[in-house]
């Protein structure tokens, strides 16, 4: 989150899981617009994100206790309650729009990585780390994590079996922790 | 345990999330079994984090925090002070209660509940076992004491009531604390903190001082 450094964020959670008000409306007040930004990005629709945000908050009041009994980073323990809420809910479509056409048109590609501006070192590194990858597995990750493509989203855009999608994505996957070592 | 390649890679690809439903319910299902599977994901999760720095921030819908505090504390509709009276009472009845210690474990046969409590530094420490059919909790704390002229204070955080105090802490060593009958039936499933207070407990019945740790009771 932009504005509140860690500690603050870690604070903030420990007394949430105290069932603290208060902080809970100033981990709201500094979280909700990132978490609204990953919830809109994934589910393409500003109704659905907006019904995500608050089952977002919902799980965070009642799950800060099993953050703060974790040493963690909080920010980004935020932002994966928040990515895999927004992926269940599409996964849920996906199955209600299966043997439809699905609702949900393909994303032109994004700008990769490369393109954009990231200020942290951690960026800096996922980046430099992404960029030794076979640059379609580069992309086929950042799609499927950013933009929430599935497998078959991804083997229809590249035009590869189903399988191969995914061996490219294991791969690529290993050959990140391997790159990104010092996390693990 | 050291997981393979192909289950360090599962764990990425559930993070990823390209799978289907069935797929990433089934993983969900082993986290639950699995802690070095689950602790895998958290790492995916930690590593690929930065990559959502791209997506940036949007305002939320107006009146977002107003719909969600309705439908989390509506129904009680209970004016904040009066959280603070009520807990405040009871934290002083339980301060009352007298803590003995040494008292010997007796024999039973209702269930037992745990919570291991540690500081993030791992400087503190607080061992809770809560003997269900006697209605008794037995703590053990070791580590660091709270500097001179504090405590540690000990709460009961339960749905989604304001935490109830427990009572202070010795500064080390084991007491045995009876558990009201009004609380006893909140216990399953409750998480356990400690709070540093000013000596004697906080004064206002509400935690106040920072948390040092916190863990939820797990039946054993």
């Amino acid at each position: 989150m932009p504005n509140l450094p860690s500690e603050e964020l870690s604070h903030l959670l420990a007394r949430i899981a105290l069932r603290d008000r208060a902080a809970f409306r100033a981990l709201h007040d500094a979280c909700a617009p990132k978490l609204f930004g990953i919830c809109l990005r994934l589910l393409r629709d500003r109704r659905e994100a907006e019904d995500a945000l608050q089952e977002i908050f919902v799980k965070i009041w009642h799950g800060a206790d099993r953050f703060a009994t974790t040493v963690g980073n909080p920010s980004a323990w935020l932002n994966a309650v928040a990515r895999n809420h927004a992926i269940d809910r599409l996964r849920q479509r996906k199955a209600r729009y299966d043997g439809l056409d699905s609702a949900r048109e393909l994303a032109d590609p994004a700008p990769g990585p490369e393109a954009q501006a990231i200020t942290s070192d951690d960026g800096r590194r996922i980046d430099d780390c992404l960029g030794r990858l076979v640059p379609e597995r580069a992309e086929a990750i950042r799609l499927a994590y950013v933009e929430g493509e599935t497998y078959l989203d991804l083997s229809q855009r590249y035009d590869v079996p189903l399988n191969t999608m995914r061996t490219w994505l294991r791969r690529g996957l290993l050959q990140l922790r391997d790159c990104l070592a010092p996390v693990a | 345990m050291m997981l393979s390649d192909d289950d360090i890679a599962l764990a990425g690809e559930y993070v990823l999330g390209a799978m289907d439903r069935a797929e990433r319910s089934a993983i969900e299902a082993r986290m639950r079994s699995d802690s070095a599977f689950a602790a895998e994901i958290a790492r995916w999760e930690l590593r690929l984090d930065p990559m959502l720095a791209e997506i940036p921030p949007e305002a939320p819908p107006a009146l977002a925090w107003e719909a969600l505090e309705d439908r989390l504390f509506a129904p009680p509709k209970r004016p904040a002070w009066a959280w603070f009276g009520f807990a405040g009472g009871l934290s002083t009845l339980l301060l009352g209660a007298v803590l003995w210690f040494g008292a010997p474990m007796q024999r039973q046969q209702g269930p037992l509940w745990i919570s291991d409590l540690v500081s993030s530094d791992g400087q503190v420490r607080l061992a809770a076992l809560y003997d269900e059919q006697r209605g008794e909790m037995r703590v053990s704390v070791g580590g660091d004491a709270p500097q001179q002229g504090r405590d540690f204070e000990l709460w009961l955080i339960a749905g989604e009531a304001a935490p109830v105090s427990l009572g202070v802490m010795p500064r080390s060593g084991a007491a045995a604390m009876p558990i009201p009958d009004d609380l006893r039936a909140l216990m399953a499933g409750a998480t356990l903190a400690i709070t540093d207070e000013p000596a004697g407990g906080s004064p206002q019945g509400r935690a106040t001082g920072p948390v040092v740790a916190l863990a939820p009771l797990r039946r054993i």
